[in-house]
């Protein structure tokens, strides 16, 4: 078993030098090809200014997404809420819908001419700038900051230190601050690195509504070097910007995972806790709030476009037609749509088996090292990755499925691998001891202990990985061939063409397609747990 | 929740065949809409098929392009009637990753493509100045006019960048002139040229331009002109009225307008901003004969007219196009060329970012 271990371990460090090192080194070479000319240009005040602008948006989008999904968490974990399912849904919804339209769906609810705008004639203030990319990044981080932190309570619930502290006397806030933050920390440090990398990497939003205010970030300045990349100074700045992006997101998810408390051995296994107390009625009433403005209202908004003649009419029964549903879809989407999610079942088995084989290596500082390490591919923005890896395995895997499966893992291996580490952070060594003493060896003890009690952990990496690979659009586009299209080539080419109503319309189907997925797995696990616990 | 543990596997083999079934049925839903339109059949094609002192190719060619994807599909159409023992493989994306990608083959040994068909000149012109392209005379290449013409890419249509407004407005721009007046403070879209040829196209000729000159967008910006990313966002900022007026391409306004959009078309008294779209061959390409007769199809009179069935306005004056409502203007592309990144800073200077 010694041996095997050290097997898994050669294995992913294999793994992890081919799909990440290999095409980050190429484009080191490549950046540094001309000297340190493209990093100094990178420096210069307006990047200096794109530097800053980035890192204020990355901290505040991770701050307030990760107090909503905490509260959130709290809310729905911790107490009795009514319409629990809806409100579940509601909360996760955002998951579902492509992240190129959400800053289309907002500026459509409560821009200029907006949804709100016409019926109520009030638009939002500030939208195009940064406290609008802030607004809209935060809740759409907030769905994954949630979905990570209850996978994290669900693997180790501390109901009995809870209610030890308030017994002994600590009120609510002082139980709150004093066991359930520390006890999660790992879990919430996960989620905000993951929130901070996406956030500094994100592109469309910042785009869209910064454009207007003069507001660059460092996506924006890459984008728009890509741009004249047929110029080698601009190909080159382009690399420069993208390492010193990886460099600012890497460091500061390391730092995050120095910071906070070091793991506590103390407790027993609890399973997840059947929580009693009512949830106060404020709580609910704001979430349900929550929900409409920033779910339910964009989602609409995007809906009604999709329904529109042409683009500028008002959403008036006359106007209305499923015409653009017909125009998203042609001969070429159907295979775009089978690679996509050929592509993204890929891709999350391999994230989630990969990041599951942490689960092996020897301890918690070996765990977190190691998905502090891969967040490095997850921190590339997509359209550099793809350039690495075309670099790094261009010219034997060109055109090929096998090469957007390698940027895909290499992408989003952190993804799954951060929440599973801080999983595994959570567990007591205590089960897997018992297990042992009592004669398992070490796969059956994994198999038996470990696995199960991460599972809720193993499941919401693997949905993540799976929508986060069907819904990108940057990295395969640069690597697709004649027969391994995907649905980024559809999404750009109708949004190339200029019409909004095709564009939103090709991303309503495909979240009605993944919530097509959901909503019967939801119930079937309703009808699953219902029959086994009556 | 008590069971979540245990259904793990069950449920993760439920969700893949449901993603399955929920694929198939909307493969069934779907019908494959909008195949593109033939290209029209009135013309005498027999003079120019024989587009050719070029062998009769086979075998396949790989086109690498930026074009919208309808004009490249009609073209397609059109070239397999043409050239049916060809197989065209084609890579399309946006220009800034079609030249990442062509960036990263360059410096990985070997370019992809064979031919290459931009949106505007700007990256084909870098690509001849690092000598990637091949210099060659195609057949057809006297039908185009010569300031589309070089010693290595055609032009093979023209965008046009007009001022689109919305309808019904009492009081319309009518020239380029107008977007800086008051009457349209707070109310006017540009493209930022910082993320599209066709955008920069417009800055080039303005800022070189004595009549306007960086001073133009020094008065857009002080009249409260707004930048946004992309081209398109100007049609649909003005069609939803988040704008009065605004800088568009014409084949993108004029489709709105078609299905009922609530704008209208200002052809600027002094000139609509005309980019030419290029078409090239690489000099190392792997098929390098049947990227030639790609090339030099794209300039015979049935491409042209596909390209037309499109929206675009063909290079060829012998094909009809679009309506052309007044002057062109365009940049001097040469001069361009070397300032890019002048042009840029100066640009950005007033408008941020």
């Amino acid at each position: 078993m010694g041996a095997g271990r050290v097997l898994a371990l050669l294995a992913i460090a294999a793994m992890f030098g081919v799909v990440i090192a290999w095409p980050l080194t190429r484009l080191a070479i490549e950046a540094l090809g001309s000297g340190t000319a493209p990093f100094i240009a990178a420096l210069g005040p307006e990047g200096v200014d794109a530097i800053r602008n980035s890192l204020l948006v990355a901290l505040a989008v991770t701050a307030l997404a990760v107090t909503g999904g905490f509260a959130l968490a709290l809310l729905t974990e911790h107490a009795r809420v009514p319409s629990r399912s809806f409100l579940l849904a509601g909360i996760l919804l955002p998951l579902l819908v492509p992240d190129f339209v959400s800053a289309l769906g907002w500026t459509r609810a409560f821009g200029p001419a907006g949804l709100i705008d016409r019926l109520t004639g009030v638009e939002l203030p500030g939208l195009y700038g940064p406290v609008g990319i802030v607004f809209v990044l935060a809740s759409g981080a907030v769905p994954l900051a949630y979905l990570l932190i209850v996978a994290g309570m669900r693997t180790r619930a501390e109901p009995d230190l809870e209610r030890a502290a308030r017994m002994s006397g600590a009120n609510g806030a002082t139980a709150l601050r004093t066991v359930t933050l520390p006890l999660l920390w790992p879990v919430i440090a996960a989620a905000g690195g993951l929130i901070f990398a996406t956030t500094m990497n994100t592109f469309g939003t910042p785009a869209v509504l910064g454009r207007p205010a003069g507001f660059a970030t460092m996506t924006t300045r890459i984008y728009s070097d890509l741009a004249f990349s047929s110029t080698d100074a601009a190909f080159e700045r382009v690399l420069g910007l993208a390492l010193l992006l990886v460099a600012v997101v890497v460091l500061v998810v390391v730092l995050t995972d120095r910071l906070g408390p070091r793991r506590t051995e103390r407790g027993s296994i609890a399973g997840p806790r059947a929580a009693t107390r009512p949830a106060g009625r404020l709580p609910i009433a704001l979430t349900w709030t929550f929900i409409l403005l920033t779910v339910v209202v964009p989602l609409l908004a995007l809906v009604l476009t999709a329904l529109t003649r042409a683009v500028g009419l008002p959403p008036l029964p006359e106007n209305l037609t499923f015409a653009n549903f017909g125009r998203a879809i042609d001969s070429r989407t159907m295979p775009a749509l089978v690679n996509s999610l050929l592509l993204a079942g890929g891709t999350a088995l391999a994230c989630v088996a990969l990041g599951a084989a942490v689960a092996i290596a020897p301890g918690q500082r070996w765990r977190r090292r190691g998905s502090g390490i891969v967040s490095l591919g997850f921190a590339v923005p997509g359209s550099v990755l793809a350039i690495g890896v075309l670099l790094a395995f261009g010219r034997s895997l060109r055109d090929s499925l096998l090469i957007i499966l390698i940027a895909y893992v290499a992408k989003l291996w952190a993804l799954a691998a951060r929440p599973i580490a801080a999983a595994l952070d959570r567990l007591s060594a205590s089960g897997v001891h018992a297990a042992r003493i009592h004669g398992a060896d070490g796969p059956t003890a994994l198999r038996t202990v470990t696995v199960p009690l991460i599972s809720p952990t193993l499941i919401a990496a693997g949905l993540l990985v799976f929508v986060f690979a069907l819904h990108e659009v940057t990295i395969s586009i640069l690597l697709y061939g004649p027969s391994s299209a995907t649905l980024a080539v559809a999404i750009l080419n109708v949004q190339q063409l200029g019409d909004p109503t095709v564009t939103t319309a090709l991303s309503v189907l495909l979240t009605l397609l993944v919530m097509l997925c959901a909503v019967p797995l939801f119930v079937l696990r309703r009808w699953w747990s219902a029959s086994l616990v009556g | 929740m008590t069971d979540f543990v245990v259904r793990a596997p069950q449920r993760a083999i439920s969700r893949l065949y449901l993603v399955l079934a929920s694929g198939v049925l909307l493969a069934a839903c779907s019908s494959p809409a909008a195949s593109p339109s033939a290209p029209s059949a009135t013309s005498d094609v027999q003079e120019t098929a024989s587009a050719s002192t070029l062998p009769e190719p086979s075998g396949t060619v790989r086109l690498y392009t930026s074009v919208t994807q309808d004009t490249v599909d009609a073209v397609l159409v059109a070239y397999a009637e043409a050239a049916p023992d060809v197989t065209v493989e084609v890579f399309r994306a946006p220009t800034g990753e079609l030249d990442a990608r062509i960036a990263a083959e360059l410096r990985d040994g070997q370019i992809g493509g064979d031919v290459l068909w931009g949106t505007d000149p700007l990256s084909v012109q870098s690509y001849a100045a690092q000598d990637l392209l091949e210099a060659w005379s195609p057949p057809e290449a006297a039908s185009v006019p010569e300031e589309y013409q070089t010693d290595t890419f055609w032009g093979t249509r023209l965008l046009n960048m007009l001022i689109v407004h919305a309808a019904e407005m009492a009081d319309p721009p009518t020239d380029w002139a107008d977007l800086t007046n008051p009457a349209y403070a707070d109310g006017v879209g540009i493209p930022d040229p910082g993320f599209a040829g066709s955008a920069f196209a417009v800055l080039a000729y303005f800022e070189s331009n004595p009549d306007f000159g960086i001073e133009y967008y020094e008065d857009l910006a002080v009249n409260g002109a707004v930048q946004v990313q992309a081209v398109a966002e100007v049609l649909t900022g003005v069609a939803e009225g988040r704008f009065m007026a605004g800088m568009t391409l014409d084949k993108s306004a004029r489709d709105a307008i078609a299905q009922g959009s609530p704008i209208e078309i200002a052809w600027p008294a002094s000139g609509a901003i005309a980019l030419y779209s290029p078409v090239a061959v690489f000099a190392d390409a792997e098929q390098l004969a049947n990227g030639q007769h790609f090339a030099n199809f794209l300039l015979t009179r049935e491409a042209q007219e596909a390209i037309a069935s499109t929206g675009w306005q063909p290079i060829r004056d012998d094909v009809e196009g679009p309506p052309i409502d007044g002057e062109q203007v365009s940049p001097d592309w040469d001069e361009v060329f070397d300032r890019q990144e002048e042009l840029l800073m100066e640009y950005r200077a007033i408008f941020g970012g």
